[in-house]
Parts: C-alpha cells; structure tokens; sequence
C-alpha cells in the first residue's frame, strides 16, 4: 500500500483578503468549535488505513484558531495513523497570528515546517489587497519561527499586485532569501469571480499591471531566484538544499492522499473525493463529491500535473495507459520548436514555457 | 346572391410592432376559425424566429366564416411578409388579395412602414381598409392618429374601426368593415382554369403543397394541370382550404383560396408567382408578375465541427424543402474544411437561414462572408460565374470582371434626399432620377452594384432615415467594374475563407478594416502571428498579435485536482471551436466578424 498526505484544512481566517474565493470566512468561536467537533469525527471514523508520509495544515488561517484546537486534530490524526517519523508536517500561517508562543507550540506538537502567507513585503500593497499584517511583522515572524527551531520555512509571495513594480518584487524576494526562507512559492494574482478584487477592479478602484508586465515580473522573480541558487522545480515552487515541499509533490506525482474538513480533497484508489464547501453540509456529511479516475482522466492527470513541475511526464507509463504521445501531432511540433524536452522516455515542459503551460497541456490532451 | 359575393380576401400589413399578428389571431378567435382554448398567441407567426425578428416569412392563409346581416362570407385572411429580401412574395400575396386592412397604433401613429404598406397595397389597386390598434393603451390617441392616415397616407379614415386587438375590443366591427368595404373578387367559374400560386409549403405525407388563389375557373382532385411557367405537368390529388389547418374539400372556385397538392416531390418545382391551369383547354395568358426568384447573395457556410458535415447537409436539404429560394452545394475550403456554398434571397434571407440552421438543428456553423455572383471573362476566352472570392482566377489571367447591378428605388420624405444620396454615391451608385410623388415621398432612383448593397446598405440607410425610406431593388444586369481580390494572410498563409472581392478604391479601406478586426479577434499564440491583407503579392495592411505570455492556472489548493482538469478539458473543448489556419488557431467567429466591419 502507498503511502499518503493527509491534509486538514481549517477554513477560519480574521479577515478576507480582498482576492480570495477559497472556503474561508471569520467565524465565532462557538463555529468553530462545532467545526472541529465535526472535523475529528471525520477523522476518527476515516476506513483508510494508510502510512502516513505528510500532514498539511492549510486554510483559511490555520494559526488564527486557538492552538488547542490544532492540537486536538493533530493527536487525533497521531492516533489514527502510522506517520513516518520524518513525515514532513507544515502548518500555514499568517504572519500577525502566528505568535512566537503559538510557533512555540507547533514546534513542540510536531510540525516540522512552516508556510508564512507573506505576499508581499510592500504595506501600501498588503494593505490594498486586505492583508492584516506588515511587512515588519512578516520578517519577524519568519524570524520567530527560526528562532523556536523550525528550519524548513517557506514564503509564499503573490505576482501581479496592484501597484507592484518588478523592483518591488525583487526587492521583497531579496529580502525573503535574506531571512533564509528555504522555499519560496510566487503565485501570479488570479481575478476570481465575485470577489471584491474583481468588482474593485470593475470599478476602476484598482488597477493591476498588465499581462505583459506580469510575466516580465515573473520571469524577472524566475531569474532572480535561480541565480540566488533556489531551484524552481515546479511552475510557481522554489527551494534551497533539497527542500521541496514533499506534500504538495505527492500531488503532482498522483500520489494518493486524503484530505479531512471543508472542501477537503481526496485521492485514493483512482477516486478524488471532494467535500461540500457548504459548511451545513459538511457538518451533515452532504454533497460529497466522488469521482472515478478513468484512464482517459488520469492520462490527463499525468500530462497536467507532470509538466508543471520538473518531474516531467513519464512516457512508459503513458503508453501503458493507453496513451501514444507521439501519435501526437503538436507533440512532435513542440519537441521541434524547443517548448518540450525529451529525455530518457519523459518529456519536459522548456521552463522558459511555463507560463503558457495550459495551452501547451491542452494541444497535448488525448 | 352570387358565390363570389360571399368571399372576401384580405392581407393585414402594418409597421413592425403594431399588432398585425395579435389582429389576425383575434380575427380567427372571434370566427371561431380556431377555438378559444386552441389558440396559441399569435398562431400565424408559426416560427419562433419571426416572433423574435418581429416578421412573418412564411405566408400561412386562414379561410374563416363570418355571418353577417344572415348571410355566411368567407373571409380568407393572407399573411405577408414584410422585409424588401421578400418583396416579391409580398407582391405575390398581395396579387391574391382585394383588400388590406392597414393596422396603425393608436399612439405610435404612421410610422415608415406604416406608409410603405400602404402604399405597396395601393399601387396593387386594393381597397385599403385603416384600423386603429392599441386603443387600450393609456396613450392612446386614436382621433388624432385617424387624421394622420388622411394627411400622410392619403387615404379616408374617418369611419376606421378603433379597436383593442389585445383586449378583443371591436372585433366585430372590423369584420363587418372587411364584407362591406372590401370588393368581393370577379372571377369567372365557366372560364379556363387560371390559379396563383401565392406560397408553397412542405408536408412530410402530402410533398409540395401550393397555395393558391383562383382567379378563373375551377379546380378538384383528379384534374390534370399545367404548372405554366415550370412547364410541368400533374395529376392534382387533393385540393382544400386552411381552417387553419389543412382541410380537404370537393373543389375550389373562381375567387377561393386554398391548396392543391399533386404528388410534386420537390418544392423547388413549384415557384411563387406561377400560374396553374388546366391541361386541356387552358387559359390563354399565364397571370403577370411572375418572376424567377434566384439567389443573389451566396456565402459558405461549414460545420464548426468538421464531423457533423452530413447533419448540416440534412439540414438544409430539410429547410429547402420549405424555402425554394434556398439553394446550397457542396464546397471544401482550405481553412475551413468541407461545407456549402449556399445562396440567398438577401443578407435577411441568409441570416434566417444561418439562425434557423443553429437553432432548429442545434448545429454551430461558421459562415464567410457574403458574396454576389460576378461574371469573370478570363483572357482565354472562358467565362467563369464566381460567387466564392476565393475561386477568383489570378489577376493575369484576367480579362475583365462584371458585377451584378441593381435599379434601387428608394422612397423617402424630402428631408432624407440628402442623406440617402451620400450614402448611394459612397456605395458607388449611379444617379437616375429623382421625383416628388406628393409633398411627403420622393423617389429616388439609382443604379448600384448589388455587391455593395450586400454589406450594411439597409442599415446604413435605416439609420440615417430613422427607419422611414423604404427601398426595393431589382437586379438589371452586369457592369464591367475594377474589382481585385484581397487576401487575408495569417502567419504568412492565405486564409481562403476570408478572401474577398471589392472595388478597387475601397481595397485599402476593407483590408484594414479586417486586419484591424482580426486583430482583436484572435487570440494570442504560442508565437507572434502577423496578420496581412494582400492584393497578389502586394501588402496593402497588416498588424501584428504577439507571442502569448500567460497562460497557466493558479495553485491548486488542497490538492484540488479536478478543477484544474476540468478546467483544461473546457480550455480544450474550446479549441473545437477554433480553425487552424496552418499553424495559426483562430475562433469561428472571426470569419463572421468581417461581415460586420462597416457597422463600426
């Protein structure tokens, strides 16, 4: 049996950030404890018995709770499962919330990893996007977390803010790799719908750079990174001395994992699992979603998610799936033009083609 | 008293939005030519697209008994349609008719088509017949629109019955006005059999059906007939009346309208306008008027999907069977695989058509831009028709090029002379004639190249006449013209489904246009793809897209998978709809967008 990630996600947050869509909301504490009630009893009657090789706590704002709460859950998870003893454990955190004693407490529960949701490090832009914390903060916490132990720690920045310049960015990596953060996701700034970004931007309160000067901000950071000896093994991951986040590879591998709370994701015995993001229905176990991965879905899965980062995508493995990528016209068009690689029976996305990655992916679709 | 006496055909003609159809239900309601709880609003506009365009295509007559004073008339009510692609159905309609019931709304008052009806209907010698609609609305003004009708159209109508065709109020009255103030006809029973065929319908049992007024004579299951104009020959098998429903009867008669079918397979054998008679002892001269209808705007249309050929091939051989005007063959293009080349009556025509095909088939089809057909004299002494652009011979083996031309007739109040002339002198037409009919119409006429009226003539001028010049046209003949082929180049390749034929001054302008266009249109490649509009090998426009930069999905929180799948497998359905033009992939809609250049 293969091993798995488990992720909790804990969907409570202080405020909404203004580009958020994700299931997340402020919530009294009286929610939140009827939540993880709920959310441990999904653990405890879980009928997988798998080893365990990653834990990750996302959100929302897993350190806006009450640190007993992540406890609860995390015993609960300690009881249920065999975890390996060097399991990469991260719990994501919010610079403001994440105090030097709740790091303190993470530390000793088990976490080995932290993942600062920094953004930026620019408080007229952190402010804009609706960020409870500053850039003073952020560098603190970063240096908190080190400071009670914890070595394997990771920045998350955003790409494409409003009012952000390339020097701003720059400017804020730098100071990340200053910190000594180990790795470093960059995510592109999406427009999601009905969010109020999108309606400030509808508005003309907020306009953000262009397309062509968001890619040159990204190829810029890309540039400045590698340089700086981060690897950047997937379209928007960096990381020093081998640092990989291990539970976010297990997904691009197609490894299986299981996923408890909110609008948790599953993958387990080609089957994705998908709870409610209504949380009257996840209190009530409804609108659970399954779905079977065919082979056709996970030929898919395995050129979507394999190109995306560095692993590339196995050929063998495809055929043996049933499907023939050099019956590919655009495969072999690609392959000329340089924007796919071939190496021993895997092929690559060219990093210099990440950006356009979906297009590519789509041409190269069954 | 005699038969004929007792018969009364009419039309309803109105402006757009005046109630000629809730009239015509209400008229059958209150006969109880169809019964209350039958009635479906508005049953003569049969298909969900004249609803929404606000016009009847197909003509769908409706025999109803009236009684009055004791005695039961006949009232057959034909419908027309009422755009110029049609006119000459309209006229054909109108030919089966003695009397047109004018329909004006009680607060909108004459308004341009209001006038143009009219006047078509006077000029066909009908009796004319006002009514006043819409009194139930609060702005109503029913007296002073009454004055209107007397001082625009010229016509009484002092006595007009005010009516709510909505609400049913003065139904009555409008019937008792169609026996009293409209001519009964004045055929002649014992005379040779002389039918007009006014429409013809599909019936999946029966075949063609044509609908008929007859004029002289009569006419009954078992007679053998002469179609005189298709010179063709048959065996009638049923005749009958709408009700509004096919009904069988015995026999029709001098003055009566209905149908006759006569096992005629296709429609396409039966043309509006010609004039059925009897083998034996036929009438001397056919009815006048006829004319061959023939298409005079062609374009291709193709599936979207490549493998649904043979569904859009079904599909128009099934509109065809209804619509003999349609004609369509087969044609493969480069860039957009195989499809038809299919020609219309007008731009109106095709874009029913291309809707109807969308909507009635639910098939998702790419049509190029229209076209005429021009005469192409080749420097070998051959004579080519063309009407697909990309079918023109290179330059060199040139000799000339004609183009169809056309007489247009415009009426219009006086204070539009100017602006329909500027327009007609931009779509390089020639000047005719100009006179003032009375002090509100002037016709205009000019002679124009069809080509040009094809684009955005209509709306041009509608616009700048706020709707009130009516225009018709006849195509008169061929005029040697210095016209040249543009082609579009993406990436380098010629895009044969956007190449077009125009009028040398106008190259430079049109090749922009569309390279302009096309530029926002088409979506950013994995390279920079230049766009060029070229006259041989000469470039006359060309713009640029560039490179694509971003086009990658954000995180996947959670190990959310399946979003960023079916996100994929959308963005991939999408390509479907896309075309490759060599290496370049652009959406279906570019090839539609060009037609509209001129709008913008």
């Amino acid at each position: 049996m293969n091993k798995i990630g488990i992720y909790v996600h804990i969907p409570f947050c202080e405020s909404k950030c203004i580009y958020c869509d994700f299931a997340s909301s402020v919530c009294s504490k009286k929610v939140q404890e009827k939540y993880f009630e709920s959310l441990i009893e999904e653990i405890k009657k879980c009928r997988y018995r798998r080893k365990v090789k990653s834990i990750y706590f996302g959100g929302g704002t897993p350190s806006s709770v009450d640190v007993n709460f992540i406890k609860k859950i995390y015993d609960t998870i300690c009881e249920k499962f065999e975890i390996d003893v060097d399991a990469e454990v991260t719990i994501e955190c919010n610079p403001n919330s994440a105090t030097l004693d709740k790091l303190n407490e993470y530390k000793k529960m088990g976490f080995n990893r932290i993942s600062f949701g920094v953004q930026s490090l620019h408080d007229d832009i952190l402010k804009i996007i609706g960020r409870r914390h500053n850039s003073k903060q952020a560098l603190q916490a970063i240096e908190n977390a080190r400071r009670v132990g914890f070595k394997n720690i990771s920045a998350d920045l955003l790409i494409g803010l409003p009012n952000q310049s390339i020097e701003d960015l720059i400017q804020d990596a730098a100071q990340l790799i200053n910190s000594k953060v180990v790795h470093i996701s960059a995510y592109i700034l999406q427009v999601e719908r009905n969010t109020p970004l999108e309606l400030k931007i509808k508005n003309g309160e907020i306009t953000l750079p262009t397309e062509d000067k968001t890619v040159e901000m990204y190829l810029s950071l890309v540039g400045f990174l590698v340089n700086k000896g981060y690897n950047r093994y997937e379209i928007s991951n960096f990381c020093r001395d081998g640092c990989y986040s291990r539970h976010n590879l297990n997904y691009w591998k197609l490894g299986e994992y299981l996923g408890f709370g909110l609008a948790a994701h599953s993958y387990i015995n080609y089957r994705r699992i998908a709870n409610s993001c209504n949380m009257h229905d996840f209190l009530n176990r409804k609108n659970i979603f399954i779905e079977k991965i065919d082979s056709k879905k996970n030929i898919e899965e395995m050129i979507m998610l394999g190109l995306r980062c560095n692993l590339g995508v196995d050929i063998i493995r495809l055929s043996k799936a049933g499907y023939f990528i050099n019956n590919n016209a655009y495969y072999k068009e690609f392959l000329k033009q340089g924007i796919l690689l071939e190496r021993e029976n895997r092929f690559y996305l060219n990093p210099n083609y990440y950006g356009v990655s979906n297009k590519i992916i789509c041409d190269l679709l069954p | 008293m005699e038969r004929q006496e007792k018969i009364r055909n009419f039309c309803i003609v109105a402006h757009i939005d005046h109630g000629k159809s809730t009239l015509a239900d209400r008229l059958m309601e209150t006969t109880g030519a169809v019964a209350k709880r039958d009635m479906q609003e508005q049953l003569l506009d049969s298909m969900d697209l004249e609803r929404e365009k606000g016009i009847t295509i197909k003509l769908t007559p409706t025999t109803m008994k009236y009684i009055y004073n004791g005695e039961e008339y006949t009232l057959n009510l034909i419908d027309t349609p009422g755009h110029v692609d049609f006119t000459y159905e309209v006229s054909r309609s109108l030919a089966a008719c003695e009397g047109a019931i004018l329909i004006v709304d009680a607060s909108q008052g004459v308004e341009a088509q209001t006038l143009a009806n009219a006047y078509l209907a006077i000029d066909n010698n009908l009796d004319v017949l006002p009514v006043i609609n819409k009194i139930d609305l609060p702005s109503a003004r029913p007296e002073e629109v009454k004055m209107e009708i007397e001082d625009v159209v010229g016509i009484p109508a002092e006595h007009s019955p005010c009516i709510s065709a909505k609400n049913g109020t003065n139904i009555e009255q409008v019937l008792e006005m169609i026996v009293k103030e409209f001519h009964p006809p004045k055929g002649d029973e014992m005379a040779p059999l002389k039918c007009l065929i006014f429409d013809s319908v599909y019936d999946n049992f029966k075949g063609a059906v044509c609908v008929i007024r007859v004029f002289d004579g009569k006419i009954k299951a078992g007679d053998k007939v002469l179609i005189m104009q298709a010179k063709k020959v048959y065996d009638v098998t049923e005749v009958g009346i709408f009700n509004p429903k096919m009904q069988v009867c015995d026999e029709l008669k001098a003055g009566d309208v209905g149908y006759i079918t006569a096992s005629i397979k296709t429609i396409s054998d039966i043309r509006v306008g010609d004039t059925i008679t009897h083998v034996e002892n036929p009438t001397p001269a056919p009815m006048p008027g006829y004319k061959e209808v023939q298409p005079v705007v062609f374009c291709g249309i193709f599936p979207v999907d490549g493998a649904k050929y043979n569904e859009l091939k079904d599909a128009l051989a099934k509109l065809q069977l209804n619509d003999a005007s349609l004609q369509y063959s087969p044609e493969v293009s480069q860039a957009l695989g195989f499809g038809f080349r299919c020609g219309f009556l007008g731009l109106l025509h095709l874009e029913i058509i291309t809707e109807r095909i969308e909507r009635e088939f639910n098939l998702d089809i790419i049509t190029t831009a229209p076209s005429v057909s021009y005469m192409v004299y080749k420097t070998n002494g051959d004579i080519l028709e063309v009407s697909n652009p990309a079918c023109l011979p290179n330059p060199v083996e040139i000799e000339k090029i004609e183009e169809p031309m056309v007489k247009a007739e415009i009426f219009t109040p006086p204070e539009y002379v100017g602006a329909i002339m500027d327009i007609c002198q931009d779509k390089r037409g020639i000047y005719k004639n100009l006179q003032y009919l009375d002090k509100s119409r002037v016709k205009i006429e000019y002679i124009l190249p069809l080509g040009e009226i094809i684009y955005d003539f209509f709306d041009k001028m509608k616009s700048a006449t706020k709707g009130y010049a009516s225009f018709d046209y006849e195509i008169t003949d061929f005029n040697q013209s210095d016209l040249v082929k543009v082609d579009i180049l993406l990436n380098g390749e010629k895009c044969d489904a956007l190449s077009l034929i125009v009028h040398k001054d106008k190259a430079y302008t049109r090749g922009r246009a569309i390279v302009e266009k096309l530029k926002k249109i088409i979506p950013r490649q994995l390279f920079e793809v230049p766009i060029q509009a070229a006259i041989g090998n000469k470039v006359i426009a060309r713009e640029t897209v560039s490179a694509m930069r971003k086009d990658v999905l954000a995180k996947c929180y959670g190990g959310d998978i399946t979003r960023k799948r079916k996100l994929l497998e959308k963005q991939k359905e999408g390509k479907k709809r896309m075309r490759q033009i060599g290496s370049v992939e652009i959406p279906s809609e570019a090839f539609l967008s060009i037609l509209k250049i001129d709008n913008e």
